[in-house]
């Protein structure tokens, strides 16, 4: 056994002294680390549309051809992932994934293609696109969709969110819905609820006194309000399907900042009761309070962790707004979390409860930015001087805000969460306060 | 049509609102606002001459610096002459918070919280006690949302507002 | 005396003593084997069970013949004690052989491990050999690298032997130097330009790939995933970050360009580079 050892051992170390100096059989390796935060190449090309109706004139701007591959190719720029390749030039536009010349596309720098072909058979789309790989020469995906004209936006909004999926491993937000409040005049006050992209609006609300703090429960069915429709702000949870709504605060002093937590079940709210801005906690259908903590300074704008185990707030306990966080059990001791900056507002977690969202103050125009809550690195993403009311998307790329100029009026739009892209949305021309961003749906 | 089924939903609604109070208020907090206790007295033609003609309780305003709930030495002698008027006709009085728009809606709007409770602490050590005064915040909603520099000064102040006014 | 003469005499009878002898002398042999043999028991039993069906299958016949013809004479246990007698022999018979191919197997293996063992001297004498021409080689470059070192006298005819020298070691010795370091930067860099990290999320991952290049620098079939980061839209996304960067910087020497066309890559997308 010795003896068959001592062979192994001595077999072993001949062969590898021949490996070492036959370097010629060895293989190279290249290290490449980081990368850039670059954005991926697409085509969208513009539908073909074959009407299939008796007697009907074709549209001669080809109306759904034109306003579908610009909804996907909108979707997907706003995301910041994505660059949508100007297709303008190109003479024969394929409409399927046969017959693809992929030299050309290649030389186009398109790293991917969608083509779609629109049948319309009278109030009915019947929409067939694929998605093209174009270096490895392969469909990625190919489907079809039905649905009447009027939702053509729905359907393109689909497309968008079946391409980011396939892509990016992550579930699309554009069918998605956001709320915000528009400030018509000093009197009027409406309470909206949009496609995320501003398009499709709808008001929920109509009121002469402010509204604020709108906030999506994390199941869709209902938006949480504070109204100063009783001349001091209470709290409303308004059903999105009957527009019921339940007064679930009006204690004595001020009533705001709801936070749903992450199961629809319990709102974090803010009462003045006891002089200053304190934290609860309540059912929400507004029974069963209990308070979260109290000190003598402001604990305000609570945000619940993805997991419902911490509340995240900002306070002035130590001289200027910070933001901390302490377990909804309330026994755990109280942790700051931001440290740069001189203010820090209005926390929010991204989904996977990794990134803190929040207002930052710097050289005294405010800003939103994102800190990572493992390696506290902080990011700006926007300019300011008065960007407000930052909200993740659900699928917690994009961050929607508001943002005005000095001297102007509020506008809103999205930033996408490497900070690349910054992109309004066109609701009008009143000044939008507060923002909400409903949750992915299953459809 | 839509707009005007909304407007009737919701005033039915609120109607329900008030006459029931939804909330299982086991902490006994719940107390609707301006009503303050019936131990307070109403504004008498007297008083209210009072108001008008003291130059010292024309002026209602506190203002306050930048992110700052501190009430400046300055306004000693007013608030001196509201406590005196306020114990001596044992009226109710609320004090208005205010922000500047700069900041969030909801900070602002326990800033202004935080502004309306320093001038009532200062009440109160003028002998002015709770069962008088209200503390209630507008935060930045009644600010000047497009001022710029100084201009937005006059938007971080605390109001003094007799009930009855 | 007279039993032996009797017996020298009687063939038959010795014979049946022979035979009576042989079979007691196995019978012992079967009882004092028997320890060693319990783990085949097993296999007895086995090979037993294969055998047995055959022999009922052929005994019906005989029995039926015999309890024809001494149906009415023999008893059954005269019968039954035949029929052990035959399987006795049958399994002596049986045990017989599988000893003999247990010997048989054994000098097998012993003889394959004497090759083996053969085997194996010679490919160590091989190696001692080899390494000992390796290890001349190498004394024979050194002594011609000393050498060149050695007729130097000039600095001009330093530096242009360092040099030769230099190449001299890269042509022999193959091993890495400035032309290749160089080649390997410039495909880290122009692959680097196409890694898109976003796709990647936030944590530190790690990824690897082999590549087979062609001479133009064009890649010979796909990039092969080695080690993924766990996120697919990452591993697509460093994927299309090799394939985008075609034709990749490859040197035109020959010899060169055969240290390079298999290619580890290693990525590391998150980290920080500043």
């Amino acid at each position: 056994m010795k003896i068959m050892l001592n062979y192994i051992h001595r077999f072993i170390f001949f062969v590898t002294l021949i490996t070492l100096s036959l370097s010629s059989n060895s293989i190279e390796v290249i290290e490449i680390l980081g990368g850039k935060a670059s954005q991926i190449p697409i085509a969208i090309t513009p539908f073909n549309e074959e009407i299939r109706t008796m007697g009907q004139v074709p549209d001669k701007k080809n109306a759904f051809r034109e306003k579908m591959h610009k909804v996907i190719a909108n979707d997907l720029e706003r995301s910041g992932l994505f660059t949508s390749l100007d297709t303008s030039g190109i003479s024969t536009i394929p409409d399927s994934d046969i017959l693809i010349n992929f030299s050309n596309w290649s030389a186009l720098q398109a790293q991917f293609l969608v083509v779609g072909k629109i049948i319309t058979i009278q109030n009915r789309l019947i929409t067939r696109w694929s998605l093209i790989d174009i270096y490895k020469e392969k469909t990625v995906l190919s489907m079809e969709f039905s649905g009447s004209k009027k939702q053509y936006r729905g359907i393109a909004h689909k497309i968008s969110d079946l391409i980011y999926k396939k892509l990016t491993g992550s579930p699309g937000v554009f069918h998605t819905r956001i709320a915000f409040v528009k400030k018509k005049s000093e009197k009027i006050y409406g309470l909206y609820v949009a496609d995320y992209d501003g398009f499709n609006q709808r008001v929920i609300v109509n009121s002469s006194q402010p509204i604020l703090s709108a906030r999506w429960s994390p199941d869709g069915k209902k938006i949480a309000y504070v109204s100063f429709e009783k001349k001091k702000p209470v709290i409303y949870v308004q059903n999105l399907t009957t527009g019921k709504r339940v007064l679930v605060a009006n204690f004595k002093g001020n009533n705001s900042a709801p936070a749903w937590s992450p199961d629809s079940k319990k709102l974090a709210i803010v009462l003045t009761y006891s002089a200053n801005s304190q934290i609860y906690i309540i059912n929400s259908d507004g029974s069963g309070i209990k308070q979260l903590m109290r000190t003598r300074s402001i604990n305000t704008e609570p945000a619940w962790s993805p997991d419902g185990k911490e509340i995240f707030f900002s306070s002035d306990r130590g001289g200027n707004p910070q933001i901390y966080k302490v377990n909804v059990d309330g026994v755990s001791d109280v942790n700051r979390v931001t440290f740069e900056g001189k203010s820090n507002l209005s926390p929010s977690l991204s989904p996977d409860g990794k990134l803190l969202l929040f207002l930052t103050q710097d050289n005294g125009k405010f800003r939103v930015a994102i800190q990572n809550l493992l390696s506290n690195q902080v990011l700006k993403l926007t300019k300011g001087p008065h960007d407000e009311s930052p909200v993740f998307s659900p699928n917690g790329h994009m961050v929607l805000f508001t943002y005005k100029d000095y001297g102007k009026t509020t506008k809103i739009g999205t930033v996408s969460i490497n900070g690349l892209k910054v992109t309004p949305l066109r609701v009008g021309s009143e000044a939008i306060q507060e923002s909400s961003w409903g949750p992915i749906t299953s459809n | 049509m839509k707009k005007s089924l909304l407007l009737v939903a919701l005033m039915t609604s609120m109607v329900a609102g008030c006459s029931s109070t939804d909330i299982k208020d086991s902490m006994g907090l719940n107390a609707p606002f301006p009503e303050l206790t019936s131990q307070t007295a109403e504004l008498s033609p007297a008083a209210m001459d009072e108001l008008a003609s003291n130059p010292l309780l024309s002026e209602r305003s506190v203002y306050f610096k930048f992110n700052s709930y501190d009430v400046e030495s300055q306004y000693s002698n007013m608030l001196a002459a509201h406590a005196e008027f306020i114990s001596k006709h044992n009226v109710a009085v609320a004090i208005n918070g205010n922000a500047d728009f700069r900041g969030s809606h909801e900070y602002n709007l326990s800033l202004g919280q935080k502004r309306s409770v320093s001038v009532s602490d200062s009440l109160s050590g003028l002998g002015i006690g709770s069962n008088n005064v209200e503390t209630v915040s507008y935060g930045e909603e009644n600010a000047n949302q497009e001022c710029t520099g100084s201009a937005c000064d006059q938007d971080r102040r605390a109001d003094i507002v007799y009930v009855g006014e | 005396m007279k039993i032996i003469l009797k017996l020298q005499d009687n063939y038959e009878l010795q014979a049946n003593l022979f035979s009576f002898v042989i079979h007691f002398g196995l019978f012992i042999f079967m009882l004092v084997s028997i320890q060693w043999q319990m783990k085949d028991v097993y296999y007895s039993e086995v090979e037993l069970w294969d055998a047995m069906p055959m022999q009922v299958k052929s005994q019906p016949v005989t029995n039926k013949k015999k309890s024809a013809d001494i149906k009415k004479l023999t008893p059954k246990a005269i019968e039954k004690q035949k029929q052990l007698k035959i399987n006795e022999d049958a399994e002596i018979k049986l045990k017989k052989k599988r000893k003999a191919e247990k010997k048989a197997k054994i000098k097998r293996v012993q003889k394959q491990a004497l090759k083996q063992e053969k085997i194996e001297q010679l490919q160590k004498k091989l190696l001692e050999q080899e390494k000992i021409e390796q290890l001349q080689k190498k004394l024979l470059e050194q002594e011609k690298i000393d050498t060149l070192k050695e007729s130097i006298l000039d600095q001009d005819v330093k530096k242009n032997a360092r040099i030769a020298v230099e190449a001299d070691q890269e042509l022999f010795a193959g091993s890495n130097t400035g032309e290749l370091n160089k080649f390997k930067a410039m495909i880290q860099q122009k692959i680097y330009q196409n890694v898109n990290k976003q796709l990647c999320g936030l944590d530190l991952v790690e990824l690897e790939f082999e590549i087979q290049l062609m001479p133009t620098g064009e890649l010979l079939g796909d990039p092969k995933l080695m080690q993924s980061s766990k996120i697919e839209s990452c591993d697509q996304a460093l994927e299309r970050a090799i394939l985008q960067s075609q034709p990749l910087p490859v040197p035109k020497d020959a010899k060169l360009f055969s240290k390079l066309k298999n290619l580890k890559l290693k990525f590391s997308p998150n980290a920080y580079t500043e």
